[in-house]
């Protein structure tokens, strides 16, 4: 019995190498010069150098794809939240036969393949003179923000008790008050998760950014995979920098990310 | 009284015809488009039918695509539960408490991760002369082991990045399940000296059938988003040995042709057959 739960703790402690160990050597790429990474034999000792990162922060390319990241991330989260959370908060507390398909659909947007959205709006925004523009990126992405937000808030504001809700109303609150000064604020912390996880998704996205951008509005993930063709050789250390800088902000939220699972999963069978 | 009739409607419509919109316009045009002979070079284009769905049907390559957009199907949404289940039930039976919220939150990295990044991290490792899963191989045969460019085991290679970025998210998921299970049937299974395993496979996973089963359709819809990682990772290469459905239809329409119309017959074809299989699983699964 003891033997067979260290055999299960040995393995899980070797799941754990298994998803930090790529990640610290990525890391450690990131310090070293191009000559200590292409060595047949990892090198562990090395004398780190801080080029990498200043080279990747120095391109005129990064700053402009940090700035758009940001603000194409930033304004459609906050699209996707203004419409999101009030729609997920009438699906969870006003459910009639419409709801449930209503539900579908906003899971059903997920289904499109990207590319089947990148193509058409492709040709559209170059038709109405927006191809490359943040505007044009910011609409695209408030289709993933508002579905996914309203996808994650049905069931955080299924979570606030109903008594609560009742009591507000009781004390002369209309429907709109009970919404924005009892469950928005009791579902507060469920609910912030649910944004993280659509930054996260939009922070990330590649294909669509891909596709609808050349210059102007190219977010962080396309710069980053463009590094691998700076040059002749791939400057893998200037590479491993730059996955370690866009990987950052993800990073950033894991707290709040895993307190929201947490609530997610554990008060569902109540 | 008033104000709690006016606000599913005040509160829904907005949001939905915006959704609406934003959805059914890019839908519709894909489908316009597909009926055209629009290529990125010529400015000029016509109608011609249903010739690029036709043509389709004879293009190898898309029949190829078609195969490996499958198996990239089965082997992700399969290695992620079989990997989730394993690790959420070790972590349950193994583990105390503190170290449980530990091993989550490092399980949790990998998903949030940027798939570009988990891309290159992984693209380094595999690299024949110069990475760290590649190294144990040198140094015992002092040989080099291509794995992206080796036509049979790129796609597993790819794969298993997926699976990596997935299946621990996924085993934290379970965990979590697993811990909010009612205690009861597995106090009496312990009285009845069942071993862990069979308590797993008999009493546990049965009571999670639904929740098990709605995280394999989530992570079958997941697994539709290949690109970042195969283009990164492999451009579909060696040959198309590792060219999904995306990957296809991005290098017809952008890479290689510019054959926009083509390209996007390809997505609307994809589009039907997602949208088809999904809906009848999820109507399925919840009745």
């Amino acid at each position: 019995m003891n033997i067979s739960r260290r055999i299960g703790q040995a393995f899980l402690f070797l799941m754990v190498a298994l998803v930090l160990l790529p990640l610290i050597w990525t890391l450690l790429n990131a310090f070293k010069e191009n000559v200590d990474i292409l060595t047949s034999t990892p090198k562990l000792i090395f004398t780190p150098v801080i080029e990498n990162i200043t080279y990747v922060l120095g391109r005129d390319s990064v700053s402009v794809a940090l700035f758009n990241s940001l603000i194409i991330c930033g304004i459609a989260v906050i699209i996707g939240v203004v419409l999101g959370l009030p729609a997920a908060y009438a699906i969870a507390r006003f459910p009639n036969k419409w709801t449930g398909e209503i539900q579908f659909f906003v899971l059903s947007l997920r289904f499109l393949p990207p590319v089947a959205v990148a193509i058409p709006l492709m040709v559209i925004w170059l038709n109405l003179g927006l191809y490359d523009s943040r505007t044009a990126m910011v609409a695209t992405y408030s289709l993933l923000t508002i579905s996914i937000t309203i996808w994650l808030a049905v069931p955080a504001f299924q979570q606030v008790p109903m008594a609560i809700e009742e009591a507000a109303r009781v004390d002369g609150y209309d429907a709109y008050a009970v919404f924005f000064k009892v469950s928005v604020p009791v579902a507060m912390k469920t609910l912030l998760g649910a944004v993280a996880f659509s930054f996260v998704l939009i922070w990330n996205e590649f294909l669509i950014a891909l596709m609808l951008t050349t210059s102007d509005a190219k977010t962080l993930p396309i710069v980053a995979s463009e590094m691998s063709q700076v040059g002749f050789d791939t400057p893998w250390g200037v590479l491993n920098a730059a996955v370690v800088l866009l990987s950052l902000p993800p990073l950033l939220l894991l707290g709040l990310l895993s307190g929201f699972m947490n609530t997610m999963f554990t008060n569902k069978s109540r | 009284m008033k104000s709690r009739q006016s606000l599913p409607y005040a509160f829904l419509l907005p949001t939905m015809l915006i959704l609406l919109v934003l959805a059914l316009v890019p839908t519709v045009y894909a489908i316009n488009i597909s009926l055209q002979d629009k290529t990125l070079i010529s400015p000029n284009s016509s109608y011609v039918g249903f010739e690029n769905y036709i043509e389709l049907f004879s293009d190898r390559r898309f029949i190829n695509s078609l195969w490996v957009s499958l198996k990239w199907e089965v082997i992700t949404v399969t290695s992620t539960m079989v990997t989730a289940i394993v690790i959420g039930v070790l972590m349950f039976e193994v583990l105390g408490p503190r170290l449980r919220n530990v091993l989550c939150l490092i399980f949790l990295i990998p998903v949030l991760l940027p798939r570009v990044c988990a891309a290159f991290v992984w693209k380094f490792a595999f690299h024949p002369l110069y990475g760290i899963v590649t190294y144990p191989y040198r140094l015992i045969t002092g040989d080099t082991l291509e794995i992206l460019s080796n036509p049979d085991l790129a796609l597993f290679a790819v794969a298993f990045v997926d699976t990596w970025q997935w299946g621990f998210f996924f085993a934290v998921i379970i965990l979590k399940l697993l811990e909010a299970l009612p205690p009861q049937p597995l106090e009496a299974a312990r009285l009845d000296y069942t071993k862990p395993w069979q308590t797993h496979v008999y009493i546990t996973l049965p009571m999670l059938k639904a929740p098990l089963i709605s995280l394999i359709f989530v992570k079958a819809i997941e697994s539709l988003r290949s690109f970042d990682l195969v283009y990164i990772m492999t451009r579909g290469g060696p040959g198309i040995s590792t060219e999904t459905l995306d990957m296809y239809a991005f290098s017809q329409g952008f890479i290689e042709a510019g054959k926009i119309s083509y390209a996007s017959s390809m997505a609307v074809l994809m589009m039907l057959m997602t949208i088809l299989v999904f809906t009848v699983i999820w109507k399925k699964a919840r009745v």
